[in-house]
Formats: C-alpha cells, sequence, structure tokens
C-alpha cells in the first residue's frame, strides 16, 4: 500500500516529477563531475608518488619553490655530500633529478623534459615504467642528446623513434625509445640523460632535486631529519609528506569545488521541497481519508518522507549517469590538452553523491511531510 | 456479542471566529445503543457535522466528552484516537472517499495494513469482505472503474476491515439512486445486526426513518430524540414515540 501511495503520488503530476527530478539530476551531475577532478588528480598522483616511488626527495629550500622551481637551485655537489655519508644516513640509492618545462603558448603544448642519470633505474622512481618502442637510456647515453618519450608525449607529439624533439633553438633530441603506458605524471614527460638537459638549458651544477631511497623506509622520518639537521639549507620530504601536501591541496580543491556544488544541491532541494508541498496540497483530501481511517499523524509524515526521498534518489540516479558522461567529457578535453585524464568518478565519488541525494531528499521532505501529518482531517474531508 | 458503548456527555464545540465566538454544538447527551441505528438528523447548520467530528476523534471537543466504553477518546493524544479510528470505528461517507489512486482490494486493505496485518491476512480478509458486498470481480479496479453504489460498496468493506465496534455513516446514500440507495440501508441494517453502533448522519428524513432511534439536531442542540422501538417487527407501519430532549436524565457517565 504505502508502495502504492508514494508511486501514484509521483506519477500524479508526471512532468511535474520529470522536472523536478532533472533539477536534481543537474545538481547531482555536476556535483560528481565537479568532485571527479579531484578524484582524478588524486588517482594521477597516487599512482605516481604512493607505490615504489622515492622513500625522500631533497630539494634546496622547501618543497614549493624548491622542485619546481624555473631555474634549478640544488648545487649538484650536495649528492656527493651526502652520500659521503650514506652509511650514517642509511642510503641505498640517490638520484638527481632536473625538471625542466619547454612551455607552449597553450597548456596543451607544454612538455616536461626530466633530466635523469642515463643509466639510473627509472623504476626505483616510478612505477611500472617499461620500454613499449626503441630502448631504455643507458649510461653511454650521457651528454649525448637522445630522449625517451612517455607514451601520452609520444602521441600527442605525433614523434616515433628517430623522431626529433626540439628544446630550444640551441637543442634538439633524437627520441631513442617511447615508454608503455604506466599511468600519471610520467606518461607526459620526456626523459632525458641529465647532463644532456643540463647542458641544454646551461645549468651544469644545479638540479631540481634528489630522490633517495633509503634501507628502511620506516625511517624515513628520521633520516629526514637528520639530513636536514646536518644540512640546512636543505628541504627533505618523506614520501608521506609529500603525499600529505598534494592531498591537502586536492581536499582544499575539493571544498571549494563541494561549495560550488552545494549551490546547485540547495537549488535541487528546494525544488524537490515545492514539489512535494504541492503534492501534499494537491492530497489534503487523500490525506483526511487515510487519517480518517485510522493513520497516525507519523503515517503520513513518513510517506511524504518516503516521496521526497525517492524523487530525490531517481534524480541522483540519473545525475550519477550524467556525472560519468561529465567527467568523460571533461578527460576528452583534459586528454587533448595536457595529456592527462584529470576527472574520475570512482565508487566512493558515486556513493557520497546518492548519500547526499537522500540526505536532499529527507531535509527537503521534513517541511511538506509536517503539513501532510497535520492535516485536520474535518477539514480535509469536506474539501472537494 | 457485547460491542463497546458509545457515549457522549455534555458535549459542545465553540469556534473562536474574528466576528466572535461560533457556537456549533452544546450540551450534547446521548449514549449509542449497540445493535441499532441511531440516526442524526437536522438541517444544515444544525451541528451534525461537528457531531460527527467529535464522535469520531476527528476534532476535540471544547466542553464534555466522548467515551468509547470506559475510554475517554476526546482526552486521547492525536495517535491515540487515530489507533480507537483504526480498531473500533468504521467509516462510510457521502463521497465515499476512497483512495483514487488505490483498487478496490487496496482500499480495503489499507486499515488491515495500519493495524499491522500480514499480506496474506490482509488480501484474505480484504477479498472476504469484497465478496461479502459482492465486488469479488470488481477487487483490482481503481474507484473511477466503479459505479457509485460499488463504491459505496467498498467502502462498507473498508469501514468493516478491522470489525469495528461502531460504523460511523454521513450521508451514506446522498450520492447514490434510489435502488443503490437501498441496498447501502440493507447493508446497514446488517451491520447494526452484528452488533455493532450504527451512527447515520443525514439531512434526509426519508433515510433517517430506518433508524431505531432518531436525534435531532437544531441550532447546535439536541432538541428531541425519537425511539422507534417496533421498526423491524412492523415493517412499514412504524410508530415513533417522541421524548423531549431536556426530559432525558443524564446519563452517568464515567467522568
Amino acid at each position: 500500500m504505502v508502495p502504492s501511495l508514494a508511486t501514484a503520488a509521483l506519477l500524479r503530476r508526471p512532468l511535474r516529477t520529470f522536472l523536478t527530478a532533472l533539477g536534481i539530476a543537474i545538481a547531482v551531475g555536476s556535483t560528481v563531475v565537479f568532485l571527479s577532478l579531484g578524484e582524478g588528480l588524486r588517482q594521477a598522483f597516487s599512482q605516481e608518488l604512493s607505490g615504489v616511488g622515492p622513500d625522500l626527495q631533497v630539494s634546496f629550500g622547501d618543497l614549493q619553490t624548491g622542485s619546481f622551481a624555473e631555474i634549478p637551485e640544488l648545487p649538484i655537489e650536495y649528492a656527493d655530500i651526502l652520500l659521503a655519508d650514506a652509511e650514517r644516513y642509511g642510503i641505498v640509492d640517490l638520484v638527481p633529478v632536473l625538471l625542466h618545462v619547454r612551455s607552449g603558448l597553450s597548456p596543451g603544448s607544454a612538455i616536461v623534459f626530466q633530466g635523469l642519470p642515463a643509466g639510473a633505474d627509472v623504476a626505483s622512481i616510478y612505477v611500472d615504467f617499461t620500454i613499449a618502442e626503441g630502448r631504455q637510456l643507458t649510461t653511454e647515453d650521457e651528454g649525448a642528446m637522445v630522449a625517451v618519450l612517455g607514451p601520452q608525449t609520444a602521441e600527442r607529439l605525433a614523434l616515433g623513434v628517430g623522431g626529433t624533439l626540439r628544446l630550444n633553438p640551441r637543442a634538439s633530441f633524437e627520441v631513442v625509445g617511447i615508454g608503455s603506458s604506466a599511468g600519471g605524471l610520467l606518461d607526459n614527460s620526456v626523459l632525458v640523460p641529465i647532463s644532456s638537459l643540463q647542458a641544454a638549458i646551461g645549468v651544469e651544477d644545479r638540479v631540481s632535486f634528489f630522490v633517495i631511497e633509503i634501507v628502511e623506509a620506516s625511517k624515513a622520518n628520521e633520516v629526514a631529519a637528520a639530513i636536514m639537521a646536518d644540512h640546512p639549507d636543505l628541504g627533505v620530504q618523506t614520501r608521506a609528506e609529500l603525499l600529505e601536501v598534494i592531498e591537502r591541496g586536492l581536499a582544499i580543491s575539493d571544498v571549494v569545488r563541494l561549495g560550488i556544488s552545494a549551490i546547485a544541491l540547495i537549488v535541487g532541494a528546494i525544488a524537490v521541497a515545492n514539489t512535494m508541498l504541492m503534492s501534499v496540497f494537491e492530497r489534503t483530501r487523500e490525506f483526511g481519508v487515510v487519517r480518517a481511517v485510522g493513520a497516525r499523524p507519523r503515517f503520513l509524515f513518513g510517506l511524504v518522507l518516503l516521496e521526497s526521498v525517492v524523487l530525490s534518489l531517481i534524480g541522483a540516479a540519473v545525475g550519477v549517469a550524467l556525472g560519468f558522461f561529465g567527467a568523460w567529457i571533461v578527460n576528452l578535453v583534459s586528454l587533448d590538452l595536457i595529456a592527462l585524464e584529470v576527472a574520475a568518478v570512482t565508487p566512493r565519488l558515486v556513493a557520497f553523491a546518492v548519500a547526499v541525494a537522500a540526505g536532499m531528499g529527507l531535509l527537503a521532505g521534513l517541511l511538506p511531510a509536517g503539513r501532510a501529518a497535520r492535516v485536520p482531517i474535518a477539514v480535509a474531508l469536506a474539501r472537494e | 456479542m457485547l460491542r463497546g458503548v458509545l457515549r457522549a456527555l455534555d458535549l459542545g464545540k465553540t469556534y473562536r471566529a474574528p466576528s466572535g465566538d461560533v457556537v456549533a454544538l452544546a450540551d450534547f447527551e446521548h449514549t449509542f445503543s449497540e445493535g441499532a441505528i441511531t440516526a442524526v438528523v437536522g438541517p444544515s447548520g444544525s451541528g451534525k457535522s461537528t457531531l460527527l467530528n467529535l464522535l469520531a476523534g476527528f476534532d476535540v471537543p471544547t466542553t464534555g466528552g466522548v467515551w468509547l466504553d470506559d475510554l475517554a477518546v476526546h482526552q486521547r493524544s492525536e495517535a491515540e484516537r487515530a489507533s480507537v479510528r483504526l480498531r473500533r470505528f468504521g467509516f462510510v461517507f457521502q463521497s465515499f472517499n476512497l483512495v483514487t489512486v488505490l483498487t478496490a482490494r487496496q482500499n480495503v486493505e489499507l486499515p488491515l495494513g495500519l493495524a499491522g496485518a500480514g499480506p496474506g491476512e490482509r488480501r484474505r480478509r480484504a477479498d472476504d469482505l469484497l465478496r461479502r458486498f459482492g465486488l469479488g470481480q470488481r477487487a483490482d479496479h481503481l474507484p473511477h472503474r466503479l459505479s457509485g453504489g460499488e463504491r459505496q460498496r467498498v467502502a462498507l468493506a473498508r469501514a468493516l476491515a478491522n470489525d469495528p465496534d461502531v460504523v460511523f455513516a454521513d450521508e451514506p446514500t446522498g450520492s447514490l439512486d434510489s435502488v443503490t440507495g437501498r441496498e447501502v440501508v440493507a447493508a446497514l441494517h446488517n451491520v447494526a445486526a452484528e452488533g455493532r453502533t450504527v451512527v447515520l448522519v443525514t439531512h434526509d428524513e426519508a433515510l433517517s426513518s430506518i433508524a431505531d432511534v432518531r436525534l435531532r439536531l437544531s441550532d447546535g442542540r439536541l432538541a428531541a430524540t425519537d425511539h422507534v422501538p417496533a421498526r423491524r417487527a412492523a415493517g412499514g407501519g412504524r410508530e415513533a414515540t417522541r421524548d423531549d430532549a431536556e426530559d432525558l436524565a443524564p446519563a452517568a457517565g464515567p467522568r
């Protein structure tokens, strides 16, 4: 009976129900798309950093200016200084990294060059990096103008093995290999021998940062503290700290995006409340009859609340579908522009959207449900 | 079969209005007979609807009260009055008041469901009642597919769903032709014959003549009480005895 009553109520004015559900669908859909941006970035970063990433990252100064500065600041001699104490710190491996961005007119044409010692084990820094075509860089390549392209960079630039990639008017690299897709930022990078890149951009004695692997990853905090105590000029971040910095940034952007979504959700909730109020008003007589034959006020309260939640959940289901579609469009554009899928509709995002819609329906239904429960029977029955 | 006794004592209702208080009902006292039809008659505005609303617990009185056996209905909460209506009262209205979006069977199942009956029991009881009123084939129809007489019989079936002690019938034949009206009257006689108290509210003198007791309301007061003792035995040749309301000894209520 309750399902019959609720279904009939929603089908009583199909167009009104449809439009209200559509409003919720758009609100939930836009929320899903907005929040999927954060989820996509989170996935990209966690693929990059959570796996077999570096235990420590050493930069000159703090993280923000140190590792991503336009001009590399970390003097290379620190590598030898730290390695001299390798045993004390428990350093297994130290890899200097030089980042250089060849900017373009649009974000889509920017290229990230990563200079690494040519023989370095890339897999110790990046998860699952393997060569799909051509060859890996070897120690003999140091100083040579050769490059291994991430698969998305190769595709974007339409370069194959044997192609030429220009960095600046004085320097071009020959493509000798193309990596297989591992997901994340490496797919969008160009790996070149570090000395070649230093020569090309004219910073012979400086790098962006060191990545360090230590004997016991669990001691990362102690090692970081020890290095910083010995060398106050250096900034040392553990992997956990790096993830934390990124996570904090994403969390802030989540709040901002949720704030924007909240406006849509509030408008949706008001639409639901309005629809339910009208529906309650139209059914005053029906409610009077149901109350007359013995329904308690809370029966009608629950019935209207149920209708409100069901209406919201129908909208949410369509909204999640819209969200998937929207995220797909966003990725289509972002792949084209920056060769990275920035949007991801994760299960927890879907669960969140559905829960928010249910909560919204519940909240929006409170006032109409209260009205329904307080219908005076005598007045309701007298109504034509 | 012993059923509940419905009793009104010093019952009154005054509505507040900007132009001054309106006395809709005052000083109404009556103990409704079990197993009999009691008609409440009077012109529009005489207080019939107000009396029905108070007796049924739709509304609460400003003075006096309504007792079902020793249960002070008027002192109960909204939810408790709903429970009394659900389990001990049944209703038949002029405009049928079926829930339009529920089928005939679902309408009968409604009070059963509210009373907590399981799906199987609900269906069995609803189908029994619909068959009793000759609606076995119409159970799955929505009210708008039924004739007026059929709708009123569905309403009767619904009224009896939880085996009530008191059945209120508010102008039950008002929307029916004379033939179907007579069917409903016959059904009400049967309901009373089962020991239930039937309260029939009508402005129709002809309809009120089927009652065992006739309460005449005028200007919100009980003007007269007519007893029709020989109704069943005498058939058409019935004779009314009339007591002036003022002469009635006040019933000793469980105050």
